[in-house]
This record gives structure tokens, C-alpha cells and sequence, in this order.
């Protein structure tokens, strides 16, 4: 509980030391390397018997004179024609990937209602649903690495894994009316189902709880 | 404070310092810093914006190279280590600083014996 405390006042207190100085990947990493050496030092001036409070103003007036680094990180910050020559490329390439997506998934629905009105058998029906799932697949990577302006996009991995674990609980479902209506029985349905739903499930949980939040401005 | 060294005195040197540190193996931030104040012993006041000004500024010449290591606890620490062109670097700044103590002694020491 205490420790959090302290790792909230040195966030804060470093954060104020750039107040108002545009984001960038350089700051974002300054900023952790002096509040990680900021905490070990805190760390040492109690161990000498200060008190944290004392501690933590010792350590933060040691720091001396910053504004040197502020400017640097400010032309870093202001700098955007650098930064929307990336966020624009990757963004146009989610762009191109949620288009795509939305319709794989209209032209599945599409087909798949076509079928159905053709009164062909259901186990030929539900087969073109497999570009609804591949549709939804494509629209879930490509808007988890977009940039907004509320969030930053996610890494590629992390949105790749993402993807995985949504792909594979969408594939459950289509498994499921496939072969449940090839075979007629539900029990196998529900089988054919199960294992890539629990797998699905079970990425999807561990990624949500070791998830860090990409809100901005944090 | 007085027995501290003027920081006047060692402003052009800090980079030198910190390559100086590195060059017995790599380090973070406040290690470095604990590092030179223990080389001073206990007698320069190092800020620690100094310190970070100093790796930005080597890291840019190519002296340096930094990494993130693994730490779980306390938050990631930020490795640098120095490179062949910084342990060249260091080895010239070694030099020029021993060529200009000496002149810098006759300078500031020396009597002039025309006007004895």
C-alpha cells in the first residue's frame, strides 16, 4: 500500500518536471528511467533512518537543474511531422484492414441469407459464414493497432494475440453449426465447439489481466 | 559545503567521468551516480540532471549504447554501455586532460623571472 503511495508521488512529482511538453516515445522513457532511479534512491535515504516524506524531498531537490533535458524533449514532442509520418502509415494500414474486414463479414452474412433462401440443406448454408469470422478477425487487429486520439494503438504482438484469442472463439461458434448441422446432433456441436472456445477464453483472460492501459495522458 | 569541488571546474569533464565509470562495466542511472560520487570521495555534489543530460548527449555522439533491463520490481532500469568509439573517446579526453594539466599548473602557479 505505502510503496504505491510513494510510486504515485514520484509519477506525479515527474510528470510536473515536463508538464505541457508534447508526448513522445523518448519522453515516455526518460520519464521512466528518472522515476525508477528516484525511487532507489528514496529507497536509500530511508534505510539511513529519514522519514519518507523527508526522503522524497531530499531526493527530488538532488535532481537539480532539468530544464535542459525539457527542451530537448519539447522539440522531440513538437516534432510531429515525424510522428504522423508513422501513426499515418500504420494508421492507413488499419484503415485498409477494417475496410476490408467489414465486408468479408457483410458479403459472409450475405451469402450465408442467400443460401438460406435458396432452401439448400443447412450444412451448405452455414458454410460461407467462414468469412464472417474472417471479416471479424481482420476488423479486431485492425482496430486495436490504430492510434485515436484517446489511446495509443496497441503493440503488434499483443494485438496479434488478441486477435488469436477472438479468432478462435468466433471459429468455436462456426464449428459448432457446421458440424452440428452436418452430423444433426448437438452433442457433437457442442464438442467440436469446446476446445477452441476454452482456448479462445483462456487467452483472452490472461491477456486482459496482465493488460496495461493505453488511455493517453496518463 | 566547502570542501566540495567547484562544479565549474568539472563541467567539461562530466562526459570523461561517465565514460569513465562505464568503461569498468555497464550501469543504470543511480548506480552511475552513487559510482562517481564515491570516486570523488564524498567531495562533488553530482545533480543528477547533469547525469542525464550527459547520457542523452553520449548516446547521440555513439558512445554509449542504453537497454532496458528486466527488473519486475520498482519499475524497468535503463543499462548503458559504453562502445569502441566511447573507449576511444575516453582514452583522447585522458590525454588532452593530462596535456592541459600540466599548462594549466605553469598558468595558474608559475612566476614570471624576468621581473623577480
Amino acid at each position: 500500500m505505502r510503496n504505491n503511495q510513494l510510486d504515485r508521488r514520484v509519477r506525479s512529482y515527474v510528470d510536473d518536471l515536463f508538464a505541457g511538453v508534447g508526448e513522445s516515445q523518448q519522453l515516455y522513457e526518460l520519464k521512466e528511467e528518472l522515476s525508477t532511479n528516484l525511487k532507489e534512491k528514496i529507497g536509500d535515504y530511508k534505510k539511513e533512518g529519514r522519514t519518507e516524506d523527508e526522503a522524497f524531498k531530499e531526493a527530488a531537490a538532488s535532481i537539480g537543474d532539468l530544464s535542459g533535458l525539457v527542451d530537448d524533449m519539447r522539440n522531440i514532442g513538437e516534432d510531429k511531422v515525424k510522428q504522423s509520418v508513422y501513426s499515418s502509415m500504420t494508421n492507413r494500414i488499419s484503415t485498409a484492414g477494417l475496410i476490408i474486414g467489414v465486408l468479408l463479414a457483410l458479403f459472409g452474412a450475405l451469402v450465408t441469407l442467400m443460401l438460406y433462401f435458396m432452401e439448400l440443406p443447412p450444412v451448405s448454408t452455414a458454410g460461407p459464414a467462414i468469412f464472417i469470422v474472417i471479416g471479424c478477425i481482420l476488423i479486431t487487429y485492425s482496430s486495436l493497432t490504430r492510434e485515436t486520439t484517446k489511446k495509443f494503438a496497441m503493440n503488434k504482438i499483443r494485438a496479434m494475440l488478441y486477435t488469436a484469442a477472438a479468432g478462435l472463439i468466433l471459429f468455436g461458434f462456426y464449428t459448432a453449426v457446421t458440424s452440428g448441422f452436418a452430423t444433426g446432433e448437438m452433442f457433437i456441436a457442442v464438442s467440436s465447439m469446446m476446445v477452441f472456445l476454452l482456448a479462445g477464453v483462456g487467452l483472452w483472460l490472461g491477456l486482459v489481466l496482465t493488460g496495461r492501459s493505453r488511455l493517453k495522458g496518463q | 559545503m566547502g570542501k566540495n569541488i567547484s562544479t565549474d571546474l568539472i563541467r567539461g569533464h562530466t562526459d570523461t567521468i561517465v565514460l569513465n565509470v562505464l568503461r569498468h562495466g555497464d550501469s543504470y542511472g543511480y548506480e552511475i551516480y552513487k559510482k562517481i560520487v564515491r570516486l570523488s570521495g564524498n567531495q562533488y555534489q553530482l545533480k543528477e540532471a547533469t547525469l542525464y543530460t550527459a547520457f542523452r548527449r553520449l548516446e547521440k555522439e555513439g558512445s554509449v549504447e542504453s537497454y532496458w533491463g528486466d527488473e519486475t520490481q520498482g519499475g524497468r532500469r535503463k543499462y548503458y554501455r559504453i562502445t569502441e568509439a566511447g573507449l576511444r573517446h575516453y582514452e583522447q579526453n585522458k590525454a588532452d586532460w593530462n596535456f592541459a594539466k600540466d599548462i594549466l599548473d605553469k598558468l595558474i602557479e608559475g612566476g614570471i623571472e624576468n621581473e623577480e
